[in-house]
């Protein structure tokens, strides 16, 4: 999902109200008190009576072709109950981790004994652990066709024009790392047949997607499938389907004859299950002396693992009029990228934005007077001219120096910033909505809440078009069973669901209306909605509209209301019941965004820490205001991971990874998290956006940039480790 | 001074950047060496475990942490498993007024002890302050980090009513949310009041 064009004007029947109660207020979570208590059952937390465990049967090699493998102790040993081998001898495996086999056993403990009990014999094979050992003439072949795939070269302009016009030129190298999703529930999930039919509770991003895939890969009927998640525990792209260790998970549960549950282990989340490729950027960019960006020439590669591919947006944002890139995708042997919390943009961010700091020094511009200059026209989806003067006021960018704080010591200041773009649009949501006769309102919608809030907007959307309070409506998700919605990825669940929330409320509430106008007596036009409250009109709207109103126009017009339950209390034993959808006019995409970040560099250990971060951020209209700006804390403390701690590591003989785990996959502790200062620009206008990635794609480069203001020296490469500073503060002479 | 002659820079660099670590030194207690503690397993073995107030009696491999224990014997599914590996906080209790990370616990040393879990702290329906706390200052998201973030600030607040942030922040500084939830986090451990001293 790329920026999209703002959705055409639209009148739609059930338009978002223009005095809204409460979309825009800030609202709880309305499942806070279950998570809080621990009441809340993710899948992992699901027992079921007579419940296996399983695990993986992994391969520890990187590249290696099977010679043999010898099951027979492992399925004797105690506590198992199936094992199941999908590898055969000749078969070759690509990164480690891969997947080999399963079993299942009475017990979690019982079951790791038995994965060390299989016998595996392999011939290890050269396996390429690096881009460089890859992309070398004389590398060992080891994918197909090649161990690189060139894409074509994307070009727009004349770039001898623009170096011709540029007064100063920069090239250089830069490159961001492999990161992983670390999502804090592993991937997993629980197997249960009853007969032919398969109920699955997944951390999965996606209940109707999971359960296609559970069809697609079992050959089994769709229809025999329920994939249920209530609680889910984290995914930020990498969880979109079963798996392969859900099928085996379901393989293994049909041969037990029992449920089974599948959860990984840190390990194995960090090796198999995603991340976000690396990216490197050769670039030789030219500006003319009025600080014209003039021509930007790149080539640029980067890793997905085994066979998946590594592109990203580039140049990001900015506008050079004439340009060429040409990128390549390295394979090496390890598991494969899958989208990751705004896929590529952090990527394209970081390489454009530090360029653009280099570039506005050789034009001795102030790096956001040198960006305004360079952007494209504002726009609702591209409002960065706005919103760079609103950062810098917050920021004190006033404050800042020119590249290199010149006051003495060992502790460095310094401010930079970073503008970033993301689409958000979604559609296909589809909804069914109860109205009881007590009053009781059911919207259910098979969509997920995966952490963004989406349970509470959705109660938000239910309660304002039908007048109740947010804790007077039930709200039922994660359940392939429910009607279908999208995955949740590319930010777009807000967008393609809010417009179902508000449309089936609307026809509930108009069903409801049609339903009680003949009791009380009155035609349905004259019914409406109040705050907890159904309001009868005792006059129309126009009493020359029919004679019946006519006869009736000499009287003063009034109404009286009558409470919600005791409106519905008129419906008897049946029901309201209405599906509804998402409808074009009530969502849109494309939202933009910059952040400034202010740091304190110690250049004496290399450490450093992030101060303060600005973040102004749009995303149409504004749900919930609370979960809103927690979306932009949380996408910018990822992003500061990005920026200065986290890497995956592989060794470079074996390609495996040495810090699969989370003490040396380095994240924010809470000390680190520096002030957050987030403004929300409401566009209610626009319609639902999604907002989940956008704040977590310029974070990085606004803190590298803020680093070399700082120092003076240019990092361009992330993450921005001690070490790393201490190696270009050395190479530059330092800054004392 | 000296200090102007020895930057900590060039001190790092002297010693070399990457080879800080620190000596482990594995010591024996002395008693416990003659002795030795009884001998049970390897097969299954009986563990009683008072949790939340409420004895419980169970059979288990030795091996098994206080985590496993909890969450696949007892059905106790608010401690999370994340790391297994005491990294993450996401298992943390409260055992005689400090937090453990359960994952590196075994269950038979949990033996005798008073073990506190997130599961416990409401009453009924009415919420813990610090529970309370981190719904009102939106301290959650995905939530699997959340119980042992509960659990911290309700250990510090047991021992610190009044926090500085800093002191807040140190606290928590063994818990790590992925959601990125800390702000949220932070705001709650300042703002929770009337946690009595457990």
């Amino acid at each position: 999902m790329d920026s999209q064009a703002p959705a055409p004007a639209q009148h739609p029947k059930y338009a978002w109200p223009e005095k809204p109660r409460l979309i825009g207020t800030r609202v709880s979570r309305i499942d806070g008190p279950l998570k809080v208590t621990g009441r809340a059952k993710y899948s992992y937390d699901i027992l079921r009576p007579g419940m296996l465990y399983g695990r993986i049967v992994r391969s520890p090699h990187a590249h290696a072709r099977l010679k043999s493998i010898d099951a027979t102790a492992a399925e004797k040993a105690p506590g198992v109950k199936a094992l199941l081998i999908t590898i055969k001898p000749g078969d070759k495996v690509l990164y480690p981790g891969q997947e080999i086999g399963a079993l299942a056993a009475a017990t979690e403990q019982q079951a790791a004994d038995a994965l060390r009990l299989i016998k595996v014999e392999w011939d290890v094979l050269p396996a390429l652990a690096t881009v460089e050992q890859s992309m070398r003439p004389e590398a060992p072949q080891v994918f197909t066709p090649a161990n690189t795939r060139r894409g074509t070269a994307q070009e727009d302009g004349n770039l001898d024009t623009g170096f011709a016009a540029a007064a100063h030129t920069v090239e250089g190298t830069y490159s961001t790392q492999v990161q992983t999703h670390t999502s804090l529930e592993t991937h997993g999930c629980i197997c249960e047949w009853n007969g032919e039919n398969l109920t699955a509770w997944v951390s999965t991003q996606a209940v109707h997607g999971t359960r296609e895939g559970f069809a697609a890969g079992l050959k089994i009927p769709q229809a025999n499938v329920r994939v249920i998640t209530e609680f889910m525990g984290g995914g930020f792209g990498s969880k979109f389907g079963p798996d392969i260790q859900g099928l085996l998970c379901a393989r293994v549960a049909k041969a037990a004859g029992a449920p089974v549950k599948m959860m990984l282990d840190r390990k194995e989340e960090h090796l198999t299950t995603g991340n976000r490729p690396s990216a490197f950027a050769r670039v030789r960019a030219g500006v003319a002396a009025d600080g014209k960006l003039t021509a930007f020439d790149a080539q640029t590669w980067g890793t997905g693992g085994a066979g998946a591919g590594s592109d990203y947006p580039l140049p990001y944002i900015y506008t050079f009029p004439n340009r060429r890139r040409t990128h390549t995708d390295v394979y090496i042997n390890s598991g494969q990228q899958r989208a990751m919390r705004a896929p590529g943009h952090p990527q394209g961010c970081f390489v454009t934005e530090v360029l653009m700091d280099e570039l506005a020094d050789r034009v001795r511009m102030d790096p956001m007077e040198f960006r305004l200059k360079n952007l494209p026209p504002l726009a609702p989806n591209a409002m960065w001219a706005k919103y760079f003067p609103m950062g810098a006021e917050r920021i004190n960018w006033k404050s800042r120096h020119v590249t290199g704080d010149p006051t003495p010591g060992p502790i460095k200041r310094g401010l930079g910033c970073s503008a970033n773009r993301w689409g958000g649009a979604g559609q296909g949501a589809r909804a069914h909505c109860e109205i009881g006769s007590d009053g009781s309102v059911v919207m259910r919608c098979g969509t997920q809440d995966i952490g963004t809030g989406n349970r509470t907007i959705m109660a938000m959307v239910v309660a304002e078009t039908l007048g109740l309070e947010v804790n007077q409506v039930t709200i039922e998700l994660g359940d392939s069973n429910q009607p279908f919605a999208p995955g949740s990825g590319g930010s777009t669940t807000a967008a393609a669901v809010m417009p179902a929330m508000r449309v089936t409320a609307g026809k509930a509430r108009d069903a409801l209306f049609e339903r009680i106008a003949p009791q009380l007596g009155v035609p349905v036009d004259q019914i409406s909605m109040g705050v907890g409250t159904v309001l009868v009109s005792l006059s129309t709207r126009d009493p020359l509209s029919d004679a019946q109103s006519a006869a009736r126009s000499g009287q003063a017009p009034s109404s009286r209301s009558i409470s919600w339950r005791d409106a519905c209390r008129l419906l008897g034993t049946i029901p309201v019941s209405v599906d509804g959808q998402w409808e074009r006019g009530l969502s849109a995409g494309g939202t933009s965004g910059v952040q400034f970040a202010d740091v304190e560099v110690d250049i004496e250990t290399g450490i450093t820490k992030v101060r303060k971060i600005v973040c102004v951020q749009d995303c149409g209209l504004i749900v919930d205001a609370k979960t809103a700006e927690t979306q932009c804390y949380g996408g910018i403390i990822s992003g500061l991971n990005y920026a200065v701690f986290e890497e995956r590591i592989l060794d470079r003989n074996t390609a495996n990874m040495v810090n699969p785990n989370m003490e040396w996959y380095h994240m924010a502790g809470q000390s680190d998290i520096p002030e957050i200062d987030v403004v929300l620009v409401d566009q209610p206008e626009r319609g639902v956006i999604g907002i989940g990635e956008p704040p977590a794609v310029a974070t990085a480069a606004a803190v590298a940039n803020a680093i070399r203001n700082a120092t003076g020296v240019t990092l361009r490469s992330i993450p921005i480790t001690p070490d790393r500073l201490l190696t270009e503060l050395e190479r530059a002479g330092g800054t004392n | 001074m000296e200090e102007k002659d020895v930057s900590r820079r060039d001190f790092f660099k002297t010693v070399g950047v990457g080879s800080i670590a620190t000596a482990v030194v594995a010591g024996v207690r002395e008693g416990e060496a003659a002795q030795g503690p009884a001998a049970i397993g390897p097969g299954d073995a009986p563990v009683t475990l008072t949790i939340n107030g409420r004895r419980h009696q169970l059979q288990v491999e030795p091996r098994v942490t206080l985590l496993d224990a909890m969450r696949t014997r007892l059905d106790i599914t608010g401690p999370k498993r994340v790391c297994d590996r005491g990294a993450c906080g996401a298992c943390t209790v409260i055992i005689e007024g400090r937090t453990y990370y359960s994952c590196s616990m075994l269950a038979v040393e949990a033996q005798g002890k008073n073990i506190r879990t997130v599961d416990g702290l409401s009453q009924g329906s009415t919420l813990h302050p610090v529970q309370q706390a981190f719904c009102d200052h939106d301290g959650l998201m995905c939530g699997f980090c959340t119980p042992g973030f509960v659990m911290a600030t309700v250990a510090l607040l047991e021992k610190t009513p009044n926090p500085t942030p800093d002191q807040a922040k140190k606290a928590l500084d063994g818990n790590l949310c992925r959601c990125g939830t800390n702000i949220g986090v932070l705001k709650a451990a300042l703002s929770a009041k009337g946690v009595a001293r457990g």
